[in-house]
């Protein structure tokens, strides 16, 4: 990715804001932009939605579900039977060009490949929140892979949190056709999807879905919600993941800078404060 | 009429019984809490760690706990073949899983989950590195995983095998950088768990740290867990880091140790 640079007189007046507890658009360490979202926009998606947080920051996300095999490569018998009867989610996130110069060409391929990891790490499995078990339409043989597709259209700072954010919008909006399964005889079975819309159903479990809050550590402190250049006066940003019972679902550090030991600890416990 | 050339079995028969415990994950550790390998949950693994194994590369080093089986390689600092304005240096890091090394056949090119273990490894070990000092400069780090034994523990390991690699590199570091991994199964924490254990875990824990300098370079967790949960493991990875700090200094010191 090309390097945007900040002069170092930009840092500094970030540095000595975010002292005082007053960061350039008039918000404190811990203030939110506005966020605006729309669910529904996509009518070829069986679920989308949008965001956008204050005048910048744009995601769009669209989630398609498509039956697909049981994947099973867990050797351990035990571990196979219950992947058996399991659905998976399948995530991708572009990061596209006319958002910001920096992704042109090649240069959103690191940023795609770690958001898509990220979402990839965080949705799949018991934290992701979606009842899995509830995707599968035959077990070992047929079930749900639900594809989610993130599109970052405009880049304002905080990618990670707003595709959190929209990614479990555009969840609560999927609408899953309804299997009718029908039993042959002889252990075979067959199934056929339901034309009527009405059937349709929600995925059980999207209002467990977690969110994400960053934290970017800026000299002693840390802020939440970025702005671009707040950003890259930033030395190590915190993704902490957390559902709506308040459970961690997930922290990852990115960035190039390092966290003392007792400033890591305070800036997961301030997450809960944020939400 | 019996067919005499075949071994004559007995004329009654008896169904084998299978003995399958109900619950496999009692099997992860007995009645004193001691895990299948006899060790205690909070214990780590004994390690192996070796420098100058590879005759080619400024700086190298090999790593093994239990089945993990890691090589690392430094090569640079060298010229930035594209320049481009930066005041800092580039680090370069690839990991590469050898197509043996799991139990499911990897392919040889290089797929999403190693490129995003490399920009881990990264982010993990650019705070230690006086980056700063080499402008137009870059360091490639290459790792071979030869053997996995757990992706959260050969994530660590790759992590601490490379920082002993660049310090036997000779580049300016603030620290080394341990690391260590713990798994959440059943409420519970398993430090270092293999293959096995972490296929019954329910959340995991990574932790890269410089204990000189009491700053955490990398923190990754995925899973369901309480913050109480998350903090005890915490605790626990940054005391595992301590102790996998002294075999660091060992295996860099052992070499100079010989020579005199």
């Amino acid at each position: 990715m090309a390097p945007v640079l900040i002069s170092a007189l930009e840092a500094d007046y970030i540095l000595k804001g975010i002292d005082d507890n007053l960061r350039a658009d008039g918000r404190g360490r811990l203030d939110y932009r506005e966020v605006i979202l729309e669910t529904g926009l996509i009518t070829q998606a069986h679920g989308s939605a949008r965001c956008r947080l204050g005048e910048g920051t744009d995601v769009l996300v669209g989630v398609k579900v498509d039956i697909g095999t049981v994947d099973i490569d867990g050797t351990e018998e035990e571990v196979a039977t219950v992947k058996a009867k399991r659905g998976r989610v399948v995530c991708n996130v572009e990061c596209s060009p006319i958002a910001s110069q920096q992704f042109a060409g090649r240069g959103a391929d690191d940023i795609n490949n770690e958001l898509t990891q990220m979402m990839s790490r965080v949705l799949n499995g018991p934290q992701g929140g979606l009842n899995l078990e509830k995707l599968c339409i035959i077990p070992g043989k047929a079930c749900w892979i639900v594809y989610i597709d993130a599109l970052v259209l405009d880049y304002a700072g905080n990618i990670v949190d707003t595709m959190f954010m929209t990614t479990r919008a555009a969840l609560f909006n999927t609408q899953v056709p309804k299997a009718i399964i029908h039993d042959l005889g002889d252990g075979e079975v067959e199934f056929d999807l339901s034309e009527d819309v009405e059937e349709w159903e929600r995925i059980e479990g999207w209002e467990h879905v977690p969110i994400s809050v960053t934290l970017n550590k800026i000299g002693s402190r840390h802020i939440v919600d970025a702005t671009p250049l707040e950003e890259l006066t930033t030395e190590a940003k915190l993704h902490v993941m957390v559902n709506r019972n308040g459970k961690i679902c997930g922290i990852q550090k990115s960035g190039s800078g390092s966290i003392e030991h007792s400033l890591l600890s305070e800036m997961v416990q301030v997450h809960i404060f944020v939400i | 009429m019996v067919d005499r050339r075949r071994i004559q079995g007995p004329e009654v028969s008896v169904a084998p019984i299978i003995i399958k415990s109900a619950d496999k994950r009692t099997c992860l550790k007995d009645e004193h809490s001691r895990r299948r390998d006899g060790r205690n949950l909070e214990d780590i693994c004994p390690i192996f760690l070796k420098t100058g194994l590879i005759s080619q590369a400024n700086g190298s080093a090999f790593i093994e706990i239990r089945r993990t089986k890691i090589a690392c390689g430094v090569y640079g600092p060298r010229q930035t073949k594209i320049p481009s304005f930066s005041g800092k240096g580039n680090l370069n890091v690839e990991i590469k899983f050898a197509p043996f090394s799991c139990q499911k056949r990897r392919q040889p090119y290089r797929d999403a989950q190693e490129k995003d273990l490399s920009q881990l490894v990264i982010e993990a070990l650019v705070p230690s590195i006086r980056l700063d000092l080499l402008p137009k400069s870059t360091i490639d780090i290459y790792i071979t995983v030869l053997e996995n034994d757990g992706t959260a523990s050969c994530l660590a390991a790759a992590i601490t095998c490379a920082s002993v690699a660049v310090a036997d590199a000779g580049i300016e570091m603030l620290d080394l950088v341990p690391a260590s991994s713990a798994s959440y199964i059943g409420g519970e924490i398993y430090m270092d768990s293999d293959l096995a254990e972490e296929q019954h875990e329910t959340g995991y824990l990574i932790l890269s740290y410089m204990p000189s300098l009491k700053e955490v370079t990398h923190i990754l967790q995925s899973g369901d867990v309480d913050l109480a949960l998350t903090t005890q493991a915490f605790e626990q990875c940054t005391d595992a880091c301590s102790k996998i700090y002294s075999v660091m200094i060992n295996s860099l010191l052992l070499p100079i140790r010989d020579t005199q």
